[in-house]
């Protein structure tokens, strides 16, 4: 009974300490996006844009289009890259060996040729069967390979591209027309000094379109959705922002973000083996940085650029989480050496510890809690309060952060204009700790076990189709 | 010590939230606010675009009830002016609009530019140079006694250039006043010829950036007084510079001696070989061919890609290329001379 007694005490301590620890952080990256923000706010954008639509302000992109089993979406896809307002674009469609007839579609639709052209290959990937080159859109581009993964698809994009930079694309994005005049910002002010450069990514159910653009942001109906739509506005005020700042920014989606050429080529591309692969990339190229000393910066850019669908089942939702959370531990498993080091500068010394305690075991911590409350309730009297203070915790970690999060972005960006859909968001985000923050933290804790287990079973890992792969927010 | 900290906690959560809860209310009324000014702004458009259209462009007289009385109003020009500026080229319009600027909204630019907010005087800082308001360059130089960031700096040099371009050269001056490459471009791309030419005098006096940003621009500009200031660039040590000046030399696409180029097919940077083998489109094939054919066997990708399809432009390209493959044994340059063959043949 005593040991008990110690115990309940004992944890209940780390898990109050913890949690005073989540609050600090988040407040101080909640403080530092809110005063850039706010800067910003009322700064008519229109003028970059206008200014840089010319090819002799900016530098030139290849848009890496990856498509396994698409036929029904990937037209639709490059019509929409056919859409950015960019001055100087290739786009390169790569058919990761699809079983359907992505082939024969795209080859159909935009009268593509057979070339008898050399590829560099920069870095090593499957066999590339044919390019094609459109007769209709100049520098519009197919590849045929075998199938090898979104990963190894998105390097051989990478060997066939000719510009210094190149941005991945997701099939199933939204993309802002301005999306890539906005990403490649840093990029072009800093004179090559920000080597990567990832958008604000946004949740388009809901949103109401027409000729593949946005035109009307409105909530959705589904609870799960709204959720998800609360929990990206925060990921971006308490995270991105402020963490992009000081350069230790370790995740950009996948979802469309701008690497350097070279940069990424010396990484080594994109690896096959892993299932985050974007944020493997960011922490090679962030790796590489610190070795070879160069002052040289990834930049995560707050204008939205690409709305995605979520997931609007549990099921789907409980899949997209565990993937996530999995791919997290593997790049940080993989990189542990980074942790700490300081090598590595603020990346190990900030970063990596952040990344460890907040986003892969704050689900243990967080659940222990939630778990800790339910026991001492059962206990009795001398845990109580432990248990409310922990509750309360809870309340501002999971109401006010979210409640706040909705109410800065609806000041300073106004993505969602109508009354009605504030409250409700903000209604919603009350409710959060009740059932979908304990949710989302057990299917955090199921992807740790899955890569726990993965571990020892890492040479059987079956490939996944890159339609079936989600992005990270 | 638990229970005061329960306290605290519910204390300072009642608190948040009444907060919250204000800050909330506030949005609510600032969204009323914008309702409204969007719904006058929407007025002003609906009721005069046409008038302005007649006014620019049907020399119409010029209606009083143009003037704007708020900022709703401003606004509604604003979007009004920037449509034309961007799609029309009209000197009596650009005039047009001037004088009206320097009339009517010069007060609500010039409030404005005294403004705490930083993005309320950058967005004045815009219109003022999009609007050619000459009238407010004292109030902008009132500016520079204030705590400005460097966005601002780099508005007011656009500004200058403008309206006073020796101001302009002075400033520019600023030692810590460092932009990007890209950024000097916008800058230096709209200087009259005589002023921008005197970036080159004492040109290593600039930093890196405005150095290069030069010769892009000069570049860009296709202007043949400029050859023999790149072509001077050539003899500089730094290799960037070279690279730039053979870029920018392509550009201009003038070639009238190739002597000055030729040290260059063997220089230690692939990148200028690159450059050689373009420029060397310029020029017949008869008196490039033996340099091309030695850039074809070049041990970089590029630049062997590069001299083929300069070859392969010129009239006997194609035959010469075949000549190539023939008699040549070097298996990279065949490969690339015959893709080079295949894509030209497949194109015609």
């Amino acid at each position: 009974m005593i040991f008990l007694h110690y115990a309940m005490l004992f944890f209940g301590g780390v898990i109050v300490f913890y949690m005073l620890f989540v609050i600090v952080s988040y407040c101080t990256m909640f403080a530092i996006a809110m005063l850039d923000l706010r800067k910003r706010y009322r700064l008519d954008p229109s003028e970059y844009d206008d200014a840089h639509i010319d090819a002799f302000y900016s530098k030139p992109v290849s848009l890496l289009v990856p498509a396994y089993n698409e036929e029904i979406g990937v037209v639709d896809t490059v019509y929409s890259l056919l859409n950015l307002r960019y001055p100087q674009t290739e786009i390169i469609i790569i058919n990761d060996g699809s079983t359907d007839r992505t082939l024969e579609t795209v080859i159909k639709h935009f009268q593509m040729k057979p070339v008898n052209k050399i590829v560099r290959t920069n870095i090593p990937t499957k066999e590339v069967r044919q390019i094609y080159e459109s007769e209709i859109y100049m520098n519009c581009i197919l590849v045929d390979k075998v199938n090898g993964g979104k990963a190894d698809a998105l390097n051989v994009g990478i060997n066939v591209s000719q510009y210094p930079y190149f941005c991945s694309i997701d099939g199933d994005s939204i993309l802002d027309e301005k999306a890539l005049l906005r990403v490649m910002k840093p990029i072009v002010l800093s004179d090559g000094e920000v080597i990567a450069a990832g958008g604000n990514i946004r949740i388009a159910n809901g949103a109401k379109m027409q000729l593949g653009s946005i035109y009307d942001m409105q909530l959705p109906n589904n609870y799960l959705v709204i959720m998800q739509v609360i929990e990206y506005l925060r990921a971006f005020l308490m995270g991105r922002i402020a963490l992009s700042k000081f350069n230790l920014v370790l995740i950009i989606s996948g979802a469309f973000s701008v690497f350097s050429k070279k940069w990424a080529v010396e990484a080594g591309g994109y690896a096959t083996n892993i299932i985050g692969e974007d944020m493997e990339l960011v922490v090679n190229i962030h790796r590489l940085i610190k070795e070879k000393k160069a002052k040289k910066r990834i930049e995560f850019v707050p204008d939205p650029v690409c709305w995605t669908e979520a997931p609007h089942t549990l099921g789907v939702l409980r899949n997209q989480r565990r993937r996530w959370h999995q791919g997290m531990f593997e790049s940080l498993w993989k990189h542990k050496k980074m942790t700490l080091n300081p090598r590595y500068g603020l990346i190990g010394l900030v970063s990596f510890p952040y990344f460890w305690l907040v986003e892969c075991l704050g689900p243990i911590v967080e659940l222990g809690g939630y778990i800790y409350i339910v026991i001492a309730f059962f206990l009795g009297q001398i845990y109580y309060e432990i248990a409310i203070l922990l509750l309360l915790l809870f309340v501002i970690y999971g109401v006010i952060f979210s409640v706040a999060s909705v109410l800065f972005e609806a000041w300073s960006m106004n993505t969602y204009p109508r009354k009605r859909d504030l409250i409700r968001m903000v209604l919603l985000a009350l409710t959060e700790i009740f059932w979908y923050r304990p949710l989302t933290l057990l299917w955090r804790c199921e992807g740790l076990i899955r890569f726990l287990r993965k571990k020892s079973e890492w040479g059987n890992m079956k490939r996944v189709g890159i339609a079936e792969k989600e992005k990270s927010v | 010590m638990i229970e005061l900290s329960l306290e605290f906690l519910l204390a300072m959560i009642a608190l948040l939230l009444i907060v919250l809860s204000g800050f909330m209310l506030y949005i609510f009324y600032q969204r009323q606010r914008e309702v409204s000014f969007n719904k006058s702004r929407d007025h002003y458009l609906k009721d005069y675009s046409l008038l302005w259209y007649d006014y620019f462009f049907n020399n119409e007289i010029f209606s009083v009830v143009l003037i704007p009385r708020g900022k709703p109003q401003v606004k509604a020009i604003e979007i009004i002016f920037s449509s034309y500026l961007k799609n029309i080229s009209n000197e009596e319009m650009t005039r047009k609009m001037k004088d009206f600027s320097n009339l009517y909204l010069k007060q609500f630019y010039e409030k404005d530019l005294m403004s705490k907010r930083w993005s309320i005087r950058m967005n004045a800082l815009y219109r003022i140079a999009d609007l050619q308001l000459d009238e407010l360059l004292d109030a902008c130089r009132k500016l520079e006694d204030t705590n400005y960031s460097k966005e601002e700096f780099f508005q007011l040099l656009k500004i200058y250039s403008i309206f006073q371009p020796e101001l302009f050269m002075q400033k520019i001056k600023v030692p810590n006043a460092n932009y990007a490459e890209s950024e000097y471009r916008r800058l230096f791309v709209l200087l009259e010829e005589d002023v921008f030419i005197q970036f080159f005098d004492d040109f290593t006096s600039w930093p890196a950036s405005i150095q290069f940003a030069v010769i892009d621009t000069a570049g860009a500009k296709r202007n043949m007084k400029y050859i023999d200031k790149l072509e001077h660039l050539l003899m500089n040590d730094d290799d960037e510079i070279k690279i730039r000046a053979l870029k920018g030399l392509f550009e201009i696409g003038v070639i009238e001696n190739i002597d000055p180029y030729i040290p260059f097919v063997t220089s230690d940077l692939w990148e200028v070989r690159l450059m050689i083998g373009k420029i060397f489109k310029y020029v017949p094939l008869a008196y490039t061919f033996p340099y091309l054919k030695q850039l074809l066997q070049d041990e970089n990708w590029w630049v062997r890609n590069q001299a083929a399809k300069t070859i392969a432009e010129d009239r006997d390209g194609i035959e010469k290329l075949q000549e190539f493959i023939s008699y040549s044994t070097d298996a990279y340059a065949l490969e690339m001379a015959q893709e080079i063959i295949t894509r030209k043949q497949g194109s015609r």
